[in-house]
């Protein structure tokens, strides 16, 4: 249900408002998102790590860190040597051979290189053998010696081709990397720059609307205010007084006596311009608490934080007595004097009365200044 | 022309390398328990205290057998051993908080957290004692190795084989 206080707006506006409002969340959830999107494809990409790359390099100091293959012909070159040196034969050298042959063959014998290279169970077959013909006197020293180059070649093929594997896992590795890099350089500029657009598009957004409230409220400014003085007007003055409720406030209401014929022997401009010298006379006289407002024609009002009646009173009475020491002069005045005034004042709280009475009363009392034969001020009873 | 006689057609033609591959088969069969000559004894070194335990009288404590996929061998193999955290126990009073350990290969590395029932000290392979050859005399394994992947040995390289010395570091 409508509340009737409320004011009417059409729904072309309203919905044209909305549209604007969606338009601008859009903008600014855009720009994130794309702020967003960024991070999280850097961070992707920051993470990514090339799984074959790893299986090559990630083994320093593990037991598979070194080939095994490389491992196990260190241990037949080491027999080969053994065998080659000066007393081959001795029971010790023989127990010697006998070790590094049995760890080579160990280094050797895995699924991996049964699988790759056919050379794996032949060599580990003269491996294996070579040990007990040895101990037995079946085979010299030196044709154990050559025997073993069989082996020792199959390792060192077997060795070649994981370092060329290594290489094209490098080559992949590097080409991959290119390629990464090529995608998150290009894609993180498109989103980069699609960010930044959708922010440069919010922030049009942004501007355009506060351009708008900025012009919606000079618009209102303007219409509270009297063009004439400069001072506000009626509505400025209902505005003021809601504004400070609960606050003790003095009404004071002022007529310029007989301007209709201030008006038709000095002409319109200069009652114009008589009413922007009371209007700065009053606040003059009232002082910067006060604020002034013109009512229409030669009325003005006046609000100002009033404690009790004799400051009330004291305001009347400087007014009046201001006015005298300026000396307007009137013309067509028929009691022969200068521009005189009409004040009629009244103090009131905002919340304990409606602002409605208080300006009734405060009219009143200007009427009994009025009919008793203006130029002078009265005060009626706090409302 | 059937497969028999094929067999026999080849074997006659390689009949010299056909003998050289029976003697080295023979040999090989006769000279397995030669093999295992080296490699007796395992070294167990505390602070100052330092023993050698025969490997012989590790085999009798395996009261454990359990069938494995060895990524190294690539099959399933049986496998017999005994926790290795109750071996720590009973070696050194107390699970060290990590191990220094030398193989007969001269790897050495030095692991931690061993207080873990799933490691295995393997002595037997499908029956058979262990041995240099086959990454023996003692072997740590881990009994459930979980989604690892078995084609990626650089997720087995925690297990140590050819195990000569064990260092308790406290």
């Amino acid at each position: 249900m409508v509340s009737s206080n409320e004011p009417f707006e059409p729904p072309a506006s309203v919905e044209k408002r909305s549209r604007r409002k969606r338009h601008y969340i859009n903008w600014l959830s855009l720009s994130l998102m794309s702020f967003m999107a960024l991070m999280l494809l850097i961070i992707y990409e920051s993470r990514w790590v090339y799984p074959e790359i790893q299986a090559y390099f990630s083994q320093t100091g593990s037991l598979t860190g070194q080939q095994l293959a490389t491992r196990s012909r260190a241990y037949l070159q080491r027999a080969q040597q053994t065998l080659l040196n000066e007393q081959p034969t001795s029971a010790e050298n023989i127990e010697a051979v006998s070790l590094d042959l049995d760890l080579a063959y160990g280094l050797m014998d895995v699924s991996v290189y049964h699988q790759e290279y056919a050379c794996t169970a032949p060599s580990i077959l003269i491996v294996g053998s070579l040990a007990p013909r040895l101990s037995q006197g079946d085979l010299s020293a030196f044709a154990a010696s050559g025997e073993l180059l069989g082996p020792i070649n199959c390792l060192t093929h077997i060795e070649m081709d994981q370092l060329d594997r290594r290489g094209v896992a490098i080559n992949n590795f590097s080409e991959s990397t290119r390629r990464h890099n090529q995608v998150l350089t290009y894609t993180s500029m498109i989103i980069f720059i699609m960010g930044l657009l959708f922010w440069l598009m919010h922030e049009r957004q942004l501007r355009r609307t506060e351009l708008a409230t900025e012009q919606k409220l000079a618009w209102m400014k303007r219409a509270m205010r009297d063009p004439l003085t400069g001072i506000g007007n009626r509505s400025a003055l209902h505005q003021e007084v809601l504004a400070r409720a609960n606050e003790s406030l003095g009404l004071i209401l002022v007529d310029v006596d007989f301007f209709k014929q201030y008006n038709d022997a000095l002409g319109h401009p200069e009652g114009d311009q008589l009413l922007r010298r009371l209007a700065n006379l009053l606040q003059k006289q009232l002082g910067p608490e006060a604020k002034l407002y013109r009512l229409g024609g030669d009325e003005f009002a006046a609000v100002l934080p009033c404690p009790n009646d004799p400051v009330l009173t004291q305001y009347c009475e400087s007014l009046l007595s201001g006015l005298a020491t300026e000396q307007f002069k009137h013309p067509a005045h028929p009691d022969n004097k200068c521009v005189t005034l009409s004040v009629g004042a009244v103090r009131f709280v905002a919340v304990e009365i409606t602002f409605a009475y208080a300006y009734e009363v405060a009219d009143k009392a200007l009427y009994r200044v009025k009919t008793a034969g203006r130029d002078g001020w009265q005060i009626s009873a706090s409302a | 022309m059937n497969a028999a006689s094929l067999l026999v057609a080849y074997a006659h033609r390689f009949k010299k390398q056909v003998k050289t591959g029976f003697a080295y088969l023979l040999i090989l069969i006769v000279s397995f328990p030669l093999a295992s000559a080296h490699a007796r004894e395992l070294t167990l070194i505390n602070g100052d205290d330092t023993r050698h335990i025969a490997t012989a009288s590790l085999i009798p404590q395996a009261d454990t057998t359990f069938t494995l996929f060895d990524p190294y061998q690539g099959r399933e193999v049986e496998m017999r051993g005994f926790e290795f955290r109750d071996f720590l126990i009973e070696q050194f009073g107390d699970i060290p908080p990590a191990l220094h350990f030398t193989a007969w290969d001269d790897y050495d590395v030095t692991l931690s957290g061993w207080d873990d029932p799933n490691w295995f000290m393997i002595v037997e392979e499908d029956g058979e004692p262990l041995t240099l050859r086959s990454r023996g005399p003692l072997r740590l394994v881990e009994r459930d190795y979980g989604a690892r992947d078995i084609n990626s040995l650089r997720e087995f390289n925690d297990w140590v084989w050819m195990i000569r010395s064990i260092e308790a570091r406290w």
